[in-house]
């Protein structure tokens, strides 16, 4: 009898253990997360569409029905990403993730210089570069300084009513997401 | 011999099993660690960043959540109304008070997964500050439910259980400090179709 308490006490002392484990392993290990399923629609620098609205099922769980959304992934390994749409729309906002889908830097229209969506996300080395010589055509832009390799970019368009549909769905599928030299 | 070898396999079986199914358990409910709540509504503002706690971090990357930046807004989940009884699809709810401040706000109406309902009508379940009426203290008042009301009206529609996710965009109440004096409407139920 003594024995099998020991047991059991053995195997809740093991429980916790696993349990600690396991929650630390989920984020190393998942294969739903957003990187994975941004990767299985497309490729690497290609705007892709959140909501369901471009057909078929949402990629990842967009939450609000009255936004849109469209995210690309970037390698800031193979150079700085310039991320562009053109045209205003009510609102919106951006976002760039860690490879993890942990959100480390966003900002809204009210922050970029008249509203236009023009932004560079580059590394900490990158940014030392770019100041020595900042070329003409990135002047406008705001630059998103991250300490990361791979990430996401997330632009969220919000859609009052139904006649601001075509107007939004526009303005995300002109949006571009490019690999620039330096 | 063959009782320790068992009472081994009993202790890693309770290992495994309980260890496992905790994580998967704490996983799945709505109300957590890291959780704010203020009267029905939760929020979960550290979601989604580099300080959050490890069981929000197992949530972001088993669901593929991107969640909302600082910047952008932050989000409350109600699933329970005033009496605190379960929030129904086939019930009609009253939501009425005043709201914080922000640029704008979105109220929808979800199921299990937190996406919108499926009312099967072109009406969306769903409702945005800019489109509602309010009252001359600038409280709004909204009838949920499967009926047309005058007023501010959301359409739910179906059986099961129900959630209300109110968004505030570009707000000064994502930013934590912001929280502790913040009240949002109530959700009272008015009736249900049996």
């Amino acid at each position: 009898m003594r024995r099998l308490f020991h047991a059991v006490l053995l195997g809740l002392i093991g429980a916790g253990i696993v349990h600690i484990v396991v929650l630390m392993l989920v984020p190393d290990f998942s294969e739903r997360d957003a990187w994975s399923r941004l990767a299985m629609a497309s490729d690497l620098y290609r705007m892709t569409r959140l909501d369901a609205e471009a057909g078929g099922a949402p990629v990842v769980k967009s939450v609000d029905p009255l936004f849109y959304a469209a995210a690309c992934r970037f390698d800031l390994a193979e150079g700085l990403v310039r991320i562009k749409a053109p045209g205003h729309v009510p609102f919106w906002s951006v976002s760039v993730y860690d490879r993890n889908g942990h959100n480390f830097y966003s900002f809204n229209d009210h922050t970029a210089t008249g509203g236009v969506l023009d932004t560079v996300v580059l590394t900490p080395a990158q940014m030392i570069d770019v100041r020595r010589e900042l070329p003409e055509e990135l002047q406008g832009a705001i630059f998103v300084e991250a300490p990361i390799e791979e990430g996401i970019f997330v632009i969220r368009a919000f859609v009052p009513d139904d006649s601001w549909k075509p107007i939004v769905s526009r303005f995300l599928e002109q949006s571009s997401c490019e690999l620039q030299e330096y | 011999m063959l009782k320790t070898a068992l009472l081994t396999l009993l202790s890693l079986a309770i290992a495994v099993g309980v260890g496992g199914g905790s994580v998967w358990y704490a996983l799945q409910a709505q109300d957590g660690v890291g959780a704010i709540r203020i009267g029905q509504w939760t929020a979960f503002p550290e979601i989604g960043t580099q300080g959050a706690d490890p069981y929000s971090k197992a949530r972001v990357a088993r669901e593929g959540v991107l969640a909302l930046g600082k910047a952008e807004g932050l989000s409350f989940i109600a699933e329970r109304d005033a009496a605190g009884e379960p929030l129904r699809r086939e019930c009609a709810y009253t939501i009425e008070g005043g709201f914080p401040t922000a640029r704008f706000w979105t109220l929808y109406a979800a199921d299990q997964s937190l996406g919108v309902v499926d009312t099967g009508k072109p009406r969306l379940a769903a409702l945005q500050s800019y489109q509602v009426l309010r009252q001359p203290d600038n409280a709004v008042t909204i009838a949920v439910g499967n009926r047309p009301a005058p007023g501010n009206w959301l359409l739910t529609d179906g059986f099961g259980k129900m959630y209300f996710v109110l968004t505030f965009y570009d707000t000064p109440i994502a930013s934590s400090t912001g929280l502790s004096d913040v009240a949002l409407p109530s959700i009272v139920k008015v009736g249900c179709n049996a």
